[in-house]
């Protein structure tokens, strides 16, 4: 079993106070680990690799400047076997020797950190380098998700704090 | 912020990608849209997110678990937190909703209304402005956030379980309004 993507992040230990209260929204822990697996670990990739998914979600940790997100994004692209020179780019936002990753992870930043500026000419531009809707909205759910994830742990790592 | 027309009324929302005939949908669609709200076989915006089935499989339980689970924060704090973020990230369409959501609840439009008309800096007692202080910050840098921020909370009578689901709720409109932005736009 791997660890609870939101405990590791968050810096919950067992039996810990917080634990306690995760345990209480056990629907909340279930769909918060399911939601990871399926969008970053999933069976069936679809058009979007596990290495893009890793970097999605590594750049918006990296956009939202959270440690603990950063590092464990970092590990898995690591763990699937990208070189580092390919990861400094990723977290950098710009890999110019691969123009389609290049592509999304400009469509990640101004998500992550603009979300209003998007037009629909983006996703336009994103179906042009071969990605499906299909892809297109894995990739949406990754921002999604990694945004979720960013805050939850944020906040659950106060509460973790309490004297 | 003045440039989003935010409203109580109710406001549409168009796909920008082809979307999943709810006709055509495989079975595994149509379950996972039906874990999702009541319209969901009709909804766009589902409609959108069914071609990543999986996803959307464990998103609206989790949706639903947030927004919706028994005790913890008042249902009406877990509505006023979503509008927050929605103002924060200019999401009109989660906005519209949630506010409705909430007025309903509170028979307090007017609350509201302030936000929208003169942001979130309006006059509130001191249980909402925590509440809308907190959400505000964690929208904006939750890597700025400290344990002193949870203070407000506490001193306006928050438990433990009401600001771990204040918490989520937050994070799922982080969530919720980059793939309504992202994915569509409103139809005013």
């Amino acid at each position: 079993m791997t660890q609870d993507v939101i405990d590791s992040a968050a810096g919950i230990h067992p039996g810990s106070p917080v634990a306690a209260l995760r345990a209480e929204r056990p629907l909340f822990v279930q769909h918060s680990q399911g939601s990871y697996d399926v969008l970053i670990r999933p069976a069936d990739a679809g058009g979007v690799s596990q290495t893009m998914r890793a970097a999605v979600a590594l750049r918006v940790a990296v956009l939202n400047a959270y440690a603990p997100l950063i590092a464990q994004y970092t590990h898995r692209l690591h763990e699937i076997g990208v070189e580092p020179s390919v990861i400094v780019a990723v977290e950098a936002g710009r890999t110019p020797d691969l123009p389609r990753l290049n592509a999304v992870l400009h469509h990640v930043d101004r998500v992550t950190k603009a979300p209003d500026t998007a037009e629909k000419q983006h996703l336009d531009a994103l179906l042009t380098t071969g990605l499906s809707p299909r892809d297109i909205v894995a990739i949406s759910q990754i921002i999604a998700f990694v945004s979720y994830q960013v805050r939850v742990a944020a906040g659950l790592r106060l509460m973790a704090h309490r004297a | 912020m003045s440039a989003h027309p935010f409203t109580l009324e109710p406001v549409e929302w168009a796909a920008w990608l082809p979307t999943v005939d709810a006709a055509t949908a495989t079975p595994e669609q149509l379950a996972a849209l039906d874990k999702s709200p009541p319209q969901a076989r009709s909804s766009p915006y589902f409609l959108t997110l069914a071609h990543d089935v999986a996803a959307l499989d464990q998103r609206s339980p989790l949706f639903n678990a947030v927004m919706y689970a028994p005790r913890g924060l008042k249902r009406s704090d877990r509505e006023l937190s979503t509008v927050v973020t929605s103002i924060i990230n200019g999401c009109v369409y989660c906005a519209s909703v949630h506010a409705r959501r909430f007025a309903e609840l509170t028979k307090h439009p007017e609350i509201i209304q302030a936000l929208f008309d003169q942001g979130l800096g309006a006059q509130l007692d001191p249980r909402l402005r925590a509440i809308v202080d907190f959400s505000a910050k964690l929208t904006r840098t939750p890597n700025e956030m400290t344990p002193a921020d949870l203070a407000p909370l506490r001193e306006a009578g928050l438990t433990e379980l009401d600001i771990h689901d204040l918490i989520h709720a937050v994070a799922m409109f982080a969530n919720a309004n980059r793939l309504m932005l992202s994915l569509g736009e409103p139809v005013l």
